[in-house]
């Protein structure tokens, strides 16, 4: 399938949810997606464009517009195009929807960013933390604004 | 797995210490007699926050510390992320650092399949098997220790080369290691053929056909055992895999009889690409002519940008995204490992199945949990 | 003294067997002889120090590393020390690694779970002093506050014959100890 095509298809279906598709390269194309309808284009996206394989799931914190993204990394096992699809969420009580229900192997990566970044997804059947004890749950701290980075108890620090 | 037991149900937890698994994570089983019920996996006893560190170091320290994603392939971990900031620099390495990476990249295949074969061998009870795939090992690693000057974590690959050229005597050596190690192959292959005990250890056991596999979002040896020809080298061709010859191994049966085989495949075809690129590898410069990169890379401001680069590690598909703002430190690295998916699809395979099998199942993915951690 | 040695009698040449380089041999009389001149302690850490089991629990690349030196080419059977999968088998638990906030538990039940006498060897610069992921928000810094560590073995990861260095200068120690060493 070509990557103008594959773009071409998902802004005619979706006009509203999809903004600013670019072709970067013949095997790389990015868009931005609504945050309501990421379950829809998801599930369009594996049904009628062959892209049957998600990549990655993960969020960037942008401190300075106060805003955090989920970026989705969706391929196939037919073809090597790669869509990155990124959704722009607030930095504030940051919500979106789950789309375990269509890509089963999203589950642990939204776990992750959800202990890391403190994204809740809507819908996910277990939202629990994945590899941070349990007693670090709320310090997000992949966010660029967490404290406790430099870890400053090592005894032999010079 | 908290609510309240039936009468005859028990929850045995398997780990997090593994005796042979490179990491420790924990299994939950929750049994009725001798069938599992249900699976959970508990993961992060070893996370590093790799993510974190990477976004404080310069883009040269971050060499360092990516070969520690997971040991085993530290090479193919370094061509990934200095293939993302060649893309994002867009420079590009001359044509004999590209062969020299395939080589040493192919070698890091073969030492990181033995080692799987031998552990897995060693999870159902077959050590002398180990002990041979550990010996045939230490030759390949030695080999690779020639090169980089260590055994597991290199720090080798530069942007926009190699550290080092390939040194007198490489290219008898390696033949000759690598016509030891076809024989071994035959060997052990015949071994895995003719056992009766471990056949009926592994065929039709914990079994994944091509649907699932798909579904459940695994890659590498584990979903070409199920018959999908997925591999990056050929999907999505990086440094000079469409110039060599050669082919995607694949099984049609998805059990663990069928991952082993296609290691063992993987690595004759390893040998056979590692054989031509020897013959092929031109002379030449290992850095961009007229370029600031170069043994002593100078201090680096990378463009703005993101980019997404994939190549293929041992145990699947293997990708970063990177977000570079200008400065000289990445914004945001992502690290895709193979392995995580494949351990998330753990639970759905040994459910239905006995204690037995767990560690047949589970030691055929060929984990290494450092690179689910980071 | 404390260390049987090999003792060649002229009446026991037929029985005498070929010397491999990095093996001891020993015979009944040597241990006969050597029992009758030394002290109980001496044959004590004589039996110890030559039969350290070490508790295979790989954490990190230096685990990979533990797992070489334990297989054929490195063949540390030949010092007595025999890779255990179980710590109720065990004298040496080896830290291969970074200690995280949340396996510092499982590895003091580990540790714990043990029996006198044991020892504690640190591998690896992650373990000594944190080493690349000394300033992460994830692992435990100063692990000899928390183990008695008795050899540090430095590197990143270290060589299995460093390792095996390490495990001769734990013998030397256990050779050295005056106590019966029975309690930690």
């Amino acid at each position: 399938m070509d990557v103008t095509e594959i773009l071409k298809s998902l802004t005619g279906r979706f006009p509203e949810a999809i903004s600013e598709a670019i072709v970067e390269s013949e095997i790389r194309a990015r868009a931005y997606v609504d945050k309501d309808g990421v379950k829809e284009v998801c599930q369009y996206l594996k049904d009628s464009l062959q892209f049957d394989h998600l990549c990655v799931v993960c969020g960037v914190d942008y401190i300075k517009r106060n805003e955090i993204e989920v970026v989705y990394h969706i391929a196939s096992y037919n073809h090597p195009v790669v869509l990155m699809l990124k959704a722009i969420l607030p930095r504030e009580n940051p919500e979106i929807e789950s789309i375990v229900s269509v890509y089963w192997n999203s589950n642990w990566y939204e776990r992750e960013t959800y202990e890391l970044y403190g994204i809740v997804f809507k819908n996910h059947p277990n939202l629990k933390p994945l590899i941070l004890p349990e007693d670090m749950l709320g310090e997000w701290p992949l966010r660029k604004d967490y404290k406790g980075f430099p870890n400053k108890t090592a005894r032999n620090l010079v | 797995m908290e609510e309240r037991l039936e009468p005859n149900e028990m929850i045995i937890h398997l780990g997090p210490q593994h005796p042979m698994q490179p990491g420790p994570f924990r299994l939950n089983l929750r049994l009725k007699g001798e069938t599992v019920v249900d699976a959970d996996i508990e993961l992060g006893y070893i996370h590093k926050g790799i993510e974190k560190i990477l976004e404080n170091k310069t883009y040269l320290q971050g060499i360092t510390i990516v070969d520690r994603i997971c040991y085993l392939v530290a090479l193919v971990n370094e061509e990934c992320f200095v293939g993302c900031v060649e893309k994002l620099l867009d420079i590009e390495p001359p044509e004999r650092s590209k062969y020299i990476r395939v080589i040493l990249e192919e070698l890091t295949r073969i030492q990181s399949h033995l080692l799987g074969i031998g552990e897995f061998a060693e999870f159902i009870g077959f050590v002398s098997m180990f002990m041979y795939a550990i010996r045939e090992r230490e030759n390949v690693v030695g080999l690779i220790d020639m090169v980089t000057g260590a055994r597991i974590t290199h720090s080798y690959l530069k942007f926009g080369g190699v550290r080092d050229d390939l040194p007198d005597g490489f290219k008898e050596k390696t033949l000759s290691v690598l016509n030891g190690l076809k024989k071994e192959i035959d060997n052990f292959e015949q071994m895995f053929h003719t056992d009766r005990i471990y056949r009926e250890r592994t065929v039709g056991v914990g079994v994944l056909t091509a649907d699932a596999a798909k579904n459940l979002g695994v890659s590498g040896p584990v979903l070409r055992a199920t018959g999908v020809p997925f591999d990056i080298r050929k999907n999505e061709p990086y440094l000079v895999y469409k110039d060599l010859d050669f082919k995607v191994c694949t099984e049609t049966a998805g059990d663990c009889f069928a991952r082993v085989q296609v290691r063992l495949n993987e690595i004759r075809e390893s040998i056979y690409i590692l054989e031509q690129c020897l013959d092929q590898i031109p002379e030449g410069p290992l850095f961009p002519e007229n370029s600031l990169y170069g043994r002593r890379t100078p201090v680096m401001r990378v463009p703005a940008g993101e980019v997404f680069h994939r190549v293929e590690d041992p145990r699947g598909e293997m990708g970063m995204y990177m977000v570079s703002d200008g400065s000289d430190r990445p914004y945001r690295v992502k690290i895709r490992g193979p392995y995580y998916p494949t351990l998330q699809a753990l639970p759905p395979l040994i459910i239905g199945t006995t204690v037995a099998d767990v560690a047949s199942i589970s030691g055929s993915m060929d984990g290494c949990t450092s690179e689910a951690d980071r | 003294m404390g260390e049987v040695k090999e003792q060649k009698t002229s009446t026991s040449d037929e029985t005498s067997v070929e010397e491999v380089p990095g093996v001891i041999t020993t015979t009944a009389s040597a241990i006969s002889d050597f029992l009758k001149k030394t002290k109980a302690q001496d044959l004590i850490n004589w039996g110890r120090k030559n039969s350290m089991w070490f508790m295979t629990q790989p954490m990190g690349c230096c685990g990979v590393e533990m797992i070489a030196m334990g297989c054929a080419h490195y063949d540390t059977d030949r010092f007595g020390i025999i890779p255990r999968n179980s710590p109720r088998q065990a004298d040496v638990m080896l830290i291969s690694g970074y200690v995280t906030k949340k396996y510092l538990p499982a590895l003091k039940r580990l540790w714990e779970q043990m029996p006198s006498p044991k020892w504690v060897i640190a591998i690896g610069d992650c373990s000594i002093s944190g080493g690349p992921f000394y300033e992460s928000y994830s692992t435990v810094q100063n692990i000899d506050e928390i183990f008695p560590i008795d050899v540090f073995v430095p590197g990143c990861p270290p060589r299995p014959e460093a390792m095996l260095q390490g495990f001769v200068e734990l013998q030397e120690k256990i050779k050295a100890k005056k106590d019966l060493g029975t309690e930690y």
